[in-house]
Order: structure tokens, then sequence, then C-alpha cells
């Protein structure tokens, strides 16, 4: 298997099509299309005869508003309103490798993925050179129409004015000449001061579609002849099919096949229903799988590799002869749960796969491992598989995997027919790629005036990118995981990335380890990735220093943080805001930091614990630095929805393993927090025209520790593992 | 066969009255705003309106509602005008959108019943899950919905 790779160019192609309009790329892929496939690959920038925009953007659209923002920076330079774009589909694309990953990655990363908070970051340029572009064509097509100057001609609402003599056409007019001109390179992109859309509360463009029954996800998927089907894996971890008794699944009226797999079954029916009847009553027999799995072993795996030597993943100053020296040493131990994704679609895929050529409709965060497994199954070439991407209904990280495409792609090649395929609750709790479990060591050293000078960490857990085989050379670097250390001093740690520490804590004497304890649960990306656990261990540890050592938490950041202006600008903002230390009476207040995805970021909580260990969170203040702030509507959706999303896992269920296998598997045994449980949420963005860090995942992972921080200013009782119980504090 | 009165349309179906109505609206009627996410009416994604009131469709088989009325969000408007909708439009509250049906048509109920909800009676009225945190929107459109609704009347 491989994956198409095509140099980015840094041109861009157009050409007329049958149907009229005016198409634009960004790379020169038709000459792969000529050469390779006999036919165009798809153009993402469709203007019609009649003056509609159709969009084909890189990103899934999992909640993240990112349609909306990238079809905002075609129509910012376009000079369109967001109401002139009638289509916007997530296109897979070779143009659509994630240049920021490639970059980081020296390409190892080449790939069309959504995940990272790195959409905005990678796709914002692209999009206005691509509006501009095409505006500068409509222009030149004016100006050749009317045989007056280009600069004579304005774009302006969808239309190009002739300043001199009052004409004007609309762009559905001029598609067809500007179809047949070259486009010009580097074409002029706005000023911030000329944004009519670009850093307002504009209205997401798929609300309409979502409020109306409309919007189409991967559950939804429906085909003609098509038949659905539910997947049903052995329970314990490593187990594989050995033998099967389908009898009593075939008795279930409307099922028509069951079939075997590795670690699974597909049961195919006439309608979900029948099928999801079937796989319960479908009995298989099994062999291996890791029995003795558990919680307790997990921990006790850590514990014992923790005195292992670990991988460096930081270093600074000489943090051994401090330790010797320090006034004061505090050394702590913060543990992290498994925690499931539970997006409220399940997981679901749909394949349509004939000898002549292979569909596959997915809610896929990676359009390419889609592809790759298609290929693999169907040992069809790329160009003659096509990849739909639905919306997706919640992805935080488990559409990132491909588990749940392989099971329609073999029904339906075995079947002849299309088959949709939607997992059951239970499975998706059961069979999830979790948030690493984790044990983080560090020892704290504090001089005479109490400030901290020394941090030495050790971070214990499985690394989650080693399962990743394709494509190597994956995410590790000398064997460091970027997905587990980032959040500990990793500074974004990647293969070909130069770790950037400049913004961090200025502690001087700093020394970060990572001992990979591989576990038989899987594994993967959870919004916030490592930041999870990490946050977590160091800013709980940091409200432990600032006690021992006598300073408020606030201060103790400041001190730290003094070579960071906007750290401190946003310091500054969340404790005005949240009234710091005037809080009422039966409250208590605390607070967390962090700089993930270049985003400075304070959330600081009032929270109340009652006689019975009840904690309830009253308010939350957020205030936050990401740079230029595109949509302000959508950025504070993904911080409140994060901070809920970090919420939940801090103060509701985890995921327990138990006999090899997960003990939960629906709602009712692993809680969400409810509309009654959510507090007053403040989000505060900071003005800043510099380049723009990342939103989806920035607000998840220090809600858990200001939680903490607020129960321990309440109670006294530092927790030290997340989610907080009631019993630990009584 | 069973006949079902979905958004004031008539559907004979051939199937089972055992068959649980969510099943039976999406695959086999093919109205699919209407979502599956638990199976066990814990969530609320397959909420749906029978006469007034909210039913989590996973749990009620096409048997016990053969013949009654039904609302799926499909059937709320011809337009996307409900004020309810409306009000989600207002305070953007949608982010993947999965469980907004569920939510929508939960409040249309909880304003049937109380025009003018307090903040403890939306708590009490809505307890579909969300996994984006749209929470704090849904109490904004809600209110909202209910100021438009008295506009309407």
């Amino acid at each position: 298997m491989r994956i198409l790779q095509l140099n980015r160019r840094d041109f861009l192609k157009s050409s007329a099509f049958a149907g009229g309009g005016l198409f634009l790329g960004l790379s020169g892929f038709a000459k792969l299309a000529e050469a390779e496939a006999g036919k165009a690959l798809p153009p993402y920038l469709h203007i019609a005869q009649d003056g509609g925009i159709h969009l084909g953007v890189p990103s899934s659209e999992m909640g993240q508003g990112t349609h909306t923002t990238l079809a905002m920076f075609l129509a910012e330079e376009l000079e369109v309103e967001m109401s002139q774009i009638k289509h916007i589909e997530t296109l897979h694309h070779p143009d659509f490798k994630n240049p920021i990953f490639a970059e980081w990655t020296n390409s190892a990363i080449n790939i069309q993925v959504t995940g990272g908070s790195v959409s905005i970051r990678a796709w914002h340029l692209p999009f206005r050179q691509l509006g501009a572009t095409a505006r500068e064509l409509l222009r030149s097509s004016a100006s050749r129409k009317w045989n007056v100057p280009v600069v004579e001609c304005m774009a302006v609402n969808g239309r190009i004015e002739h300043s001199g003599s009052g004409r004007s056409l609309g762009y559905g007019d001029l598609v067809e000449i500007a179809s047949l001109l070259t486009p010009i390179k580097n074409p002029k992109l706005k000023s911030p001061e000329h944004f009519r859309l670009l850093g307002k509360a504009i209205p997401r463009w798929d609300t309409p579609i979502k409020v109306n029954g409309t919007a189409v996800f991967g559950t939804d998927v429906d085909l003609p002849g098509m038949l659905y089907g539910t997947v049903k894996h052995c329970s314990v971890f490593g187990e594989k099919i050995s033998g099967i008794d389908d009898s009593k699944a075939k008795e279930v009226q409307g099922v028509i096949a069951v079939l075997p797999l590795e670690d699974h079954a597909v049961v195919v029916a006439n309608s979900t229903w029948a099928a999801m009847q079937g796989a319960k009553v479908l009995n298989l027999q099994t062999s291996g799988g890791y029995n003795d799995l558990s919680d307790e072993n997990i921990i006790k795996q850590f514990r014992t590799d923790l005195a292992k030597e670990g991988v460096p993943v930081a270093h600074r100053g000489d943090p051994v002869t401090f330790m010797e020296q320090a006034a004061q040493v505090l050394e702590l131990e913060y543990e992290s749960p498994l925690q499931a994704h539970a997006a409220m679609e399940p997981l679901c895929a749909t394949a349509n796969v004939t000898p002549e050529g292979c569909e596959v409709w997915a809610p896929t965060q990676s359009n390419d491992f889609a592809m790759m497994i298609a290929m693999g199954i169907t040992q069809l070439p790329p160009e003659k598989i096509k990849i739909h991407t639905t919306y997706l209904g919640g992805g935080f990280g488990r559409k990132v995997e491909y588990d749940f495409i392989t099971a329609p792609l073999l029904a339906s090649k075995m079947l002849g027919k299309p088959v949709k395929v939607t997992w059951t609750r239970e499975e998706d709790t059961r069979h999830d790629f979790y948030r690493p479990p984790f044990l983080v060591k560090m020892r704290f050293g504090l001089d005479a005036e109490g400030m901290l000078q020394g941090l030495s960490a050790k971070l214990v857990g499985p690394a989650v990118s080693r399962r990743w085989k394709m494509p190597p050379p994956w995410l590790e670097k000398n064997g460091r995981d970027w997905m587990v250390t980032i959040g500990m001093f990793d500074g974004y740690n990647l293969p070909n990335r130069t770790p950037d520490l400049s913004k961090a804590y200025s502690i001087p004497n700093i020394q970060v380890d990572f001992v990979p304890s591989d576990i038989q649960v899987p594994t993967g990306a959870w919004r916030s990735i490592g930041t999870a656990h990490n946050t977590f261990a160091l800013e709980s540890g940091l409200d432990e220093v600032a006690l021992a050592g006598g300073h408020d938490p606030f201060e103790l950041r400041r001190n730290l943080l003094s070579h960071n202006s906007r750290a401190l600008a946003v310091l500054d903002k969340a404790e005005e805001l949240a009234n710091w230390g005037k809080h009422p009476k039966g409250r208590f207040q605390g607070m967390a930091y962090t700089d993930y995805l270049e985003t400075y970021q304070v959330q600081v909580v009032e929270a109340s614990v009652s006689k019975r260990g009840k904690v309830t969170v009253h308010n939350i203040i957020c205030v936050a630095d990401c740079g230029q702030v595109f949509n302000s509507h959508i950025a504070k959706q993904q911080l409140e929805g994060g901070i809920i999303f970090g919420l939940t896992a801090a103060l509701k269920g985890e995921i327990n393993v138990q006999n090899g296998q997960v003990v939960q598997s629906n709602f009712d045994d692993y809680p969400m927090l409810k509309l009654k449980d959510i507090p007053e949420i403040k989000v505060h963005l900071i003005e800043n025209h510099g380049p723009p860090g990342g939103l989806g995942e920035a607000g998840t992972s220090l809600i858990g520790p200001a939680v903490a921080n607020a129960v321990f200013a309440a109670t006294g009782k530092r927790l030290r593992r997340l989610p907080i119980k009631s019993k630990d504090l009584v | 066969m069973t006949t079902l009165k979905i958004n004031g349309k008539q559907h004979t179906l051939n199937l089972e009255p055992e068959t649980p109505l969510l099943w039976a609206i999406r695959d086999t009627v093919g109205l699919t705003g209407t979502k599956y996410g638990c199976g066990i009416q814990q969530c609320g994604a397959c909420t749906v309106l029978i006469g007034k009131r909210p039913v989590r469709s996973c749990g009620i088989t096409v048997g016990e509602v053969a013949g009654k009325d039904i609302t799926t969000i499909e059937g709320l408007s011809e337009d996307s005008k409900h004020p309810v909708q409306l009000a989600w439009i207002e305070e953007q509250v949608p982010q993947c959108g999965y469980c907004q049906s569920g939510q929508i048509m939960a409040a249309v109920s909880l304003l049937e019943r109380k025009p003018n909800p307090t903040d403890q009676e939306i708590d009490r009225g809505m307890l579909n899950l969300c996994r984006c945190g749209t929470y704090p929107r849904i109490r904004k459109a809600i209110h909202r919905a209910s100021d438009l609704l008295k506009e309407v009347s």
C-alpha cells in the first residue's frame, strides 16, 4: 500500500470543465490525473455560472467549525458574502496533506488528517490565496471584457464594478473568460484593517442544516440496495476468534450474513436493528487474550517502570546538583486513568465495493487512512477508490483511526452490495483507542525564598504512537513520543522540530524523562493528548509549590513567566475577571495555566464542596490569547466545549479494566455531564493580530487541575488522581 | 404490518411490533434526522414527540405508538423557522450537531409545558447528552425561544 505523494507547487492551475464555470486548485494535480488516472482529480473551488460558490476543503467538520472558518478565508479575499457559498464539503485530495505535520516531521506524516488543532494554522493562508487568486482572475476578466485597466475594476460583494462608468458584472458572468486566463502568482492579500468577515462573529455555515435534521452524518448515509450491519468484538483485549456459533443470530428475522474477522464479527441484516439483535445472540469462541489485564496490574507495572531509566525529553541547567542543595524538595505523584472518547455518533462507515471500484462514506478524521485501508482490502488502485467524508458526530481523536472502516469494506466486498455498519454504544465504549493512563512523578526544588528553581519529572505510560505502523517512521523521535510528552516541557519535540522552551516556565534546572510502559489496552489520541496527564500533574504540582513557598498561585506563575508578555497579560486579565481572592463565603478558587498549542490560557474555577464530598463548580473564567481570532463565535464555542469535555473527565467517569476487558459499556455506567451540571463559563479572548494558535483542544486539559486546586482550597485535600470522587473528600 | 403516523403522513410498514420506533423512523421510513446514540434511553439523541410528549424513540416500540401522532425534527417546521430552530441559529448552538435534533425536540416539548422556563426548569427538563459542550448555549437558546414564541402568539 502506498499514499499518493504529490509535490506542492506554488502556482495555481485553472481549467474549464464541462458544465462551465471557474475551477481552481492549489497545485498541479491535473498532471497526475492525466498521467495516472486518465481523469481529472476534483478541483476544490468552483464558481458556477450562476455565481454560486462550491468549495472543497481539507479538514473534516466534526463540530469545530472548520468548514465555516476555511470558507471565510476564501470569501474574505474573494469579496463575497458567506451566503454566496452554496456548498462546502471535505474533499479527499492529494493537495490536502497537512503541511504543518509534514513540516514538523520532515514529511514522515504526509497525510490528509484533521487533528492536533492545526487546521486553521495549516490552511488560513492557502485559502486566502485561493480566494485572492480567483478575485484577480475575475477582475482581469472584466478588464478584458470592458477594455479598461484592471485597476479600475473593483471586486465588491460578488460583482466586479467599473469605477469610471458604473458598469458592473456578477462573478457568474465572468467565469467563462476567467477560466481561460492564467492566474497570477502571489496575488495581494487584504490587510487586516479591511477585513469584512475575518475576526467577526460570523454565524456558522452548517448551523441551518444542523437544526433541521438534514446534515448527513456517517450514520445517515443511505444508498440504493444498501444492507445494514453492526460489529461484535471479542470481549477481552488480545483475543482472536477461534470459532463461531451463529445459529441463533441467523434465526433473527432480517439477518442475512455473519462474517467472522480476526477479533470481531460483522452481522449484516436488512436493518440496523436486526443486525444489533443478531449480534446480541451471536456466540463467539475465542482464543488468547490478556485475561490478567486490570487497573491494578497496569498501575503496578507503571510503578515498577518508574525505577527504569527513561528517554530524555527536556534538559536545562543542572537539576541534579540543585536538588542536592535545595532548601525544600516536594516529591509528588499524579495519576490519570483511561478515558473513552464517547462521541455522540457511534463509530460507523459505509462502503460499496464492486470489481470496478470502491466508494467509502465515513465520518473520518483521516481521509488518507480510509484510503489506505480501502486499498488494502480491495486491492484496487487509488484512482478507483473514492473516499467521501461525511459530517462527524464528534471525533475527539477517535475517528483518526480506521478500524471502523474495515467491516463495511469487507462485508461489501463479500456480499456485493453497499453495506453500512453502525457500532452499538456498547461496542464503541468497550473497543476504543482510549486516552492512555499515566503516572507522572515530579520532584520540585525550592530555594530559601521559596522560589521554584528545579524540576525533575518522569512520565510513565504507553507510547501511543508506536501502534501506528503506517506510514513509518511515525511520531517517535529516539523513543520519545510527542503525543504523550507534550505538556511537560516537551516543546513540541517532533522529529523535525527543534523543541522550543523559550515561552515555558523559566525554571532554571529541569530534567524530564519519559519511560515507555506499553499496555495491552489500545490507546490513541484523545482531545488534548499528552497535556491531559501532564498539565494535570504540572498545574496541580505548581499549586503545591506555591503553598510550600508561601506564594500566591498567580504570583508564582508571574514570576516564572516574567519573560513572556502574552502569558502575563492573560494572567492579569484572568485574575481581574475572576475577582481572585475575593470569592463569596463557602466558595473557593483554583487556577491553572497552559501554553499548549501556542495559545496562552488561564482558567479560574470557583467551586464548593459539600459535607458529603460533592463538588459543585459554580463558575469558570477562561482567558485566552490564541493569536489572531478569525471567528469569535467559533473560538468561544471551542473553548467552552473543550472545558466541558475536560470537566466531564475530571468530575465524572473513568474507564476501568478488569479480567482483560473494559468494565463500562454505555452512558449508564460511563456517565457524562448534563446541562444541569454546567456552571457559568465566561470566555475572554485577548485581542492579538499575531499568527494563530490552536483552539480545538486548548480548553480541555487545564480545567481538571483548576478544579482540583479549588477543591484543595476548599478542603485541604490534594487530589492527585482524577476523576474526583466524593469518597476521597469526606 | 404496522401503521405509523409520522409528521402527519401515514406509513404502513412491514415490521414486527416490537421493533423500536427509532429504527423504524431511520431505516424503514428513511428520516435520518433522529439519531441513534445509546439504545438505552440515556442520551436523548433519538427524542421525538408523541403528541406533545418527548419520547426517546429507542425505548418505545412501533406497536406501542401505532396510530399516534409522531413528530420528528423533519416535521417540526416546513422551512426550519420554528421558534426553537430560529433561537438555535441565533445563539449558534450546534457544534458537531449530532445530538441537536433530540435537544431541539426536547426543548420544544419543555416550552409547551413551561412557556417561561426558569433555569431550574430547564435543568430538570433538558436531560439529553451533548459531548461538544453546547449546554450553555442550549440554555440561552431556550430562553430566547421562549421570547420568540410569545412574539408569534
